[in-house]
């Protein structure tokens, strides 16, 4: 039965392993091809406390800078989020999509299945590290890059680790819960949660030690990659990986299958109350459904919500309040901050507030946060109809094609706008309440920038939903494009003979002009609302030309 | 004259990569008709509803739709017709009554007395979630929302999947409701019982190639029953002998089973004439049999 199960996992996964690796391995090749070419004693002078927060070792070379910038986190987020969505998928799942029951129907125990699924997930996420550590490998040998000292392996085990932890962690949710959502859920929130923990928490003095209540603490906080395999922290994860297999084994045998049905939502028990039905009816019953637009929005609010509040509170309210309780040194020393390394998170002189803001909030989390929103609407809002053969229904009604690419936009602008809406609010209460004393005007026109670059990414997934109808395709087709036009965004200018080739990504058109110090660049906006409108056009005229799926 | 017929088309064919789904389609269903479309699994039913549909441009011909090209004037059509895909998805979060409301909102002029009208008929829950409901009920919401336009021409894809008998049976007369009414509609299935009850004529396609167009009544002549004859006394099987449309004799004392295509009249005449029959039972032969029975020769190799 392992065999049949990892052949299918496997066939089921390949394609998005596969892409990740060359993306991953794509990123590494472009890294250390820059910092091989640029002086590093930018990042040796820097003083100790200030290397330690950014990671970098006092024998910093071009190996191990490039290793700590690529695979550390985004190489390390990469392979969690492979194992945790096998993990979410492997019993929660398989009875949301109704095939658990196919499944059990053969002579096998509950715990027997869901011992192949673990094995199937460790054994996947081995692949993917070791594709990880052959990417690793072949680079610096590519670029004759002396990697003495560094130890890839031992990093790449510890990114398997922590990997295997959280993907163990959302089976055992799933097995619970039943619940494929939730366990990918709360997964990904600790996973995120305890990222910015380990890297948040020892910025302040007293708090150090909090950062050890975190998965991501074992994985990261020993260095790996200088020092070798630390089998204490390594321990710390196998343990954890044990105690929540053995919980799933535990909660997948104590519980009744779930049918295939619908979870029971608070609208849902507002709308059955008596006293509440009329009010909710008129608010979420007939309103999400009195067009596409509005239908889009009611399927995306809770995604809405959730990145709104953290844009406001987090990367806002608290960054600003943050500001003023940081170590004066750390002040002083960041004028010392190499360029290079700060241009991943967007540039920024971190010794200003501006600049602060520019690190901690809109060089990479503000993007992000725009893009969470936009490309799953963009990826989703016609290939996901299409998937779920609904598309035929609604295409049934007397509407044009672009009718419901155009609807489907209205959705994703205004939601766009929304995020953009609350990282402004939260920056500018923030900058407030922290005493920063940004420019109001600048903080508005940055955020505008940001959910515009946010609408070309969206509209981009739109583009390749319209024209392909495959999900899987737009959704990580626009995240590909993103990531690797933002590290070309990053990384060109560093080198002054391809700097203005910069100009080609969109992330140019962002950050270039520091509209946070020198407020709206209007041709860049423009720049970017045009790039915006084009897409657009091509997504009605691919969705226009071309025959609906039959899935 | 095109303007006169439901439903035109003329050599359509659709083409997916080398496989030809649908290849030089010649109909023409006139208003008020009921058509019933034939075929076994993968014949090309759902090529054809879905081009009419604009889901899929043809690779070669073209179809009209009371009169207006299916590409060229699609949303105009669809104004005027309801549709029920195949193996129908809806929004699993929706109940039913969202669902209606949603389609009425984006079509518009929808009465929506005639709507809980539709519902009550086929005893459909509009409360409870889509996704909680089972198949068949789920289909209930699809018949609804194709009827509740009243739309000139229904096109429906398998409508009956799901359905329990008597909730069939009450879909049947609305079919012949509307029909009567003037509206036209075509129903694709794989099943020539559900097909014949209501249709006035039926297509058949096979390999993505219309091989017949008969009216129903020609076509429950061919059809071949294996007939189950009981008589109080034993019987002599040369008496079936001779006797036009009858095949296959299997004679067992009082018990005679025997293939038979042609009017029954015939058959009960010659045997009551001498022998008092108990009981009869006819099993109709499915669809495939008729196919291998009738259009074998017809049948192009694709």
């Amino acid at each position: 039965m392992l065999a049949t199960i990892l052949t299918k996992t496997f066939l089921d996964r390949w394609k998005g392993m596969a892409i990740g690796a060359v993306v991953l391995g794509a990123m590494l090749l472009f890294g250390m091809a820059t910092y091989r070419d640029i002086d590093l004693s930018l990042y040796t002078d820097l003083p100790e406390a200030l290397r330690a927060i950014m990671n970098i070792p006092a024998e910093a070379d071009v190996g191990s800078l490039a290793y700590g910038a690529i695979y550390s986190s985004y190489g390390a987020l990469t392979l969690a989020g492979l194992a945790l969505s096998m993990g979410s998928a492997s019993i929660a799942g398989e009875e949301r999509d109704g095939t658990l029951g196919l499944l059990l129907g053969n002579p096998k125990s509950r715990t027997a299945v869901l011992a192949s699924k673990a094995a199937t997930m460790v054994l996947l996420t081995a692949v993917g590290a070791l594709v990880l550590w052959g990417a690793g490998l072949l680079v610096p040998a590519v670029l004759g890059v002396d990697i003495t000292g560094t130890h890839v392996g031992a990093l790449v085990f510890h990114m398997f680790a922590v990997a295997v932890f959280f993907g163990a962690l959302s089976m055992a949710v799933g097995a619970w819960t039943g619940k494929s959502g939730m366990a990918s859920g709360i997964s990904v929130a600790v996973l995120v949660l305890s990222f910015f923990a380990v890297g948040l928490l020892p910025l302040f003095s007293g708090l150090e030690n909090g950062a050890k209540a975190f998965p991501w603490y074992y994985y990261d906080a020993s260095q790996p990659v200088l020092n070798g395999v630390d089998w204490g922290h390594v321990g710390v994860l196998l343990v954890g990986i044990g105690a929540l297999l053995a919980l799933a084994v535990v909660g997948v045998n104590r519980r009744d299958l779930r049918e295939r049905t619908l979870g029971v939502t608070m609208v849902d028990r507002l709308r059955a109350a008596p006293l509440t039905k009329k009010l909710v009816d008129r608010l979420a019953g007939s309103a999400r459904v009195s067009r596409i637009a509005m239908k889009t929005a009611s399927e995306y609010q809770g995604l809405l919500i959730v990145t709104a509040y953290v844009m406001f509170l987090m990367m806002g309210v608290l960054i600003g309040i943050m500001y003023q309780f940081l170590d004066d040194t750390l002040a002083t020393f960041a004028e010392n901050f190499p360029e290079a390394l700060l241009a991943l998170v967007g540039g920024g002189d971190m010794s200003t507030p501006e600049g602060w803001f520019q690190v901690e909030t809109y060089g990479l989390m503000a993007p992000i946060g725009v893009m969470v929103v936009t490309i799953a609407i963009g990826a989703k809002a016609l290939a996901g109809e299409e998937a779920r053969r609904t598309m035929g229904l609604l295409l049934a009604n007397p509407l044009p094609r672009s009718k419901v690419v155009l609807e489907k936009t209205v959705t994703m602008v205004v939601y766009a706008v929304v995020v953009g809406v609350a990282t402004f609010a939260g920056v500018a209460l923030g900058s407030l309440l922290g005493g920063l004393g940004l420019d109001i005007g600048n903080v508005a026109a940055t955020s505008l920038l940001v959910t515009l670059l946010g609408l070309v990414f969206g509209a981009f997934a739109l583009v390749l939903s319209a024209a392909t109808g495959r999900v899987r395709v737009a959704l990580f087709g626009a995240i590909g494009a993103a990531i690797a036009l933002h590290l070309f965004n990053a990384f060109l200018p560093l080198n002054d003979s391809v700097a203005g080739l910069a100009r080609l990504s969109p992330f140019y058109y962002y950050l270039s002009s520091d509209p946070l110090m020198n407020g709206m660049a209007w041709g860049h906006t423009t720049v970017l609302a045009g790039l915006f409108v084009a897409l657009l056009v091509a997504a009605v005229m691919f969705f226009d030309r071309r025959d609906l799926r039959q899935n | 004259m095109t303007e006169q017929l439901a439903i035109h088309t003329e050599r359509l064919t659709k083409h997916y990569g080398d496989v030809e789904a649908l290849v030089d389609l010649d109909l023409d269903i006139p208003l008020g008709e009921i058509f019933g479309y034939l075929g076994p699994n993968g014949a090309g039913k759902t090529t054809t509803i879905r081009t009419l549909l604009d889901e899929i441009r043809p690779t070669s011909g073209r179809a009209t739709i009371l009169g207006m090209d299916t590409h060229e004037q699609s949303v105009e059509i669809r104004r005027h017709i309801g549709y029920l895909p195949g193996d129908l998805a809806l929004y699993p979060n929706l109940t039913g009554r969202d669902t209606l409301t949603y389609f009425a909102n984006l079509r518009g002029g929808v009465d929506w007395a005639y709507v809980e009208q539709l519902a009550e008929r086929l005893d459909a829950d509009l409360t409870k979630k889509v996704g909680d409901l089972s198949s068949g009920n789920r289909q209930k919401i699809g018949l609804i929302q194709a009827f509740m336009n009243r739309p000139q021409v229904l096109i429906m894809d398998e409508p009956s999947a799901g359905l329990d008998p008597l909730v069939q049976r009450e879909f049947q007369s609305m079919l012949r409701e509307v029909a009567a009414e003037g509206s036209t509609v075509f129903l694709s299935s794989h099943t020539l019982s559900e097909v014949q009850r209501v249709a006035h004529r039926v297509g058949i396609i096979r390999n993505g190639k219309l091989i017949a167009v008969e009216s129903v009544a020609s076509l429950r002549a061919k059809a071949i029953r294996t007939v189950n004859l009981f008589f109080d006394q034993p019987v002599d099987g040369s008496v079936f002998e001779g006797l036009p449309g009858v095949r296959d004799v299997a004679v067992e004392n009082q018990h005679v089973m025997l293939s038979f295509d042609g009017r029954m009249e015939t058959l009960l005449k010659a045997i009551t004439d001498g022998y008092s029959l108990v009981d009869i039972t006819t099993q109709e032969a499915d669809l495939e049999e008729i196919f291998l029975t009738y259009y074998r020769g017809e049948q192009v190799t694709a």
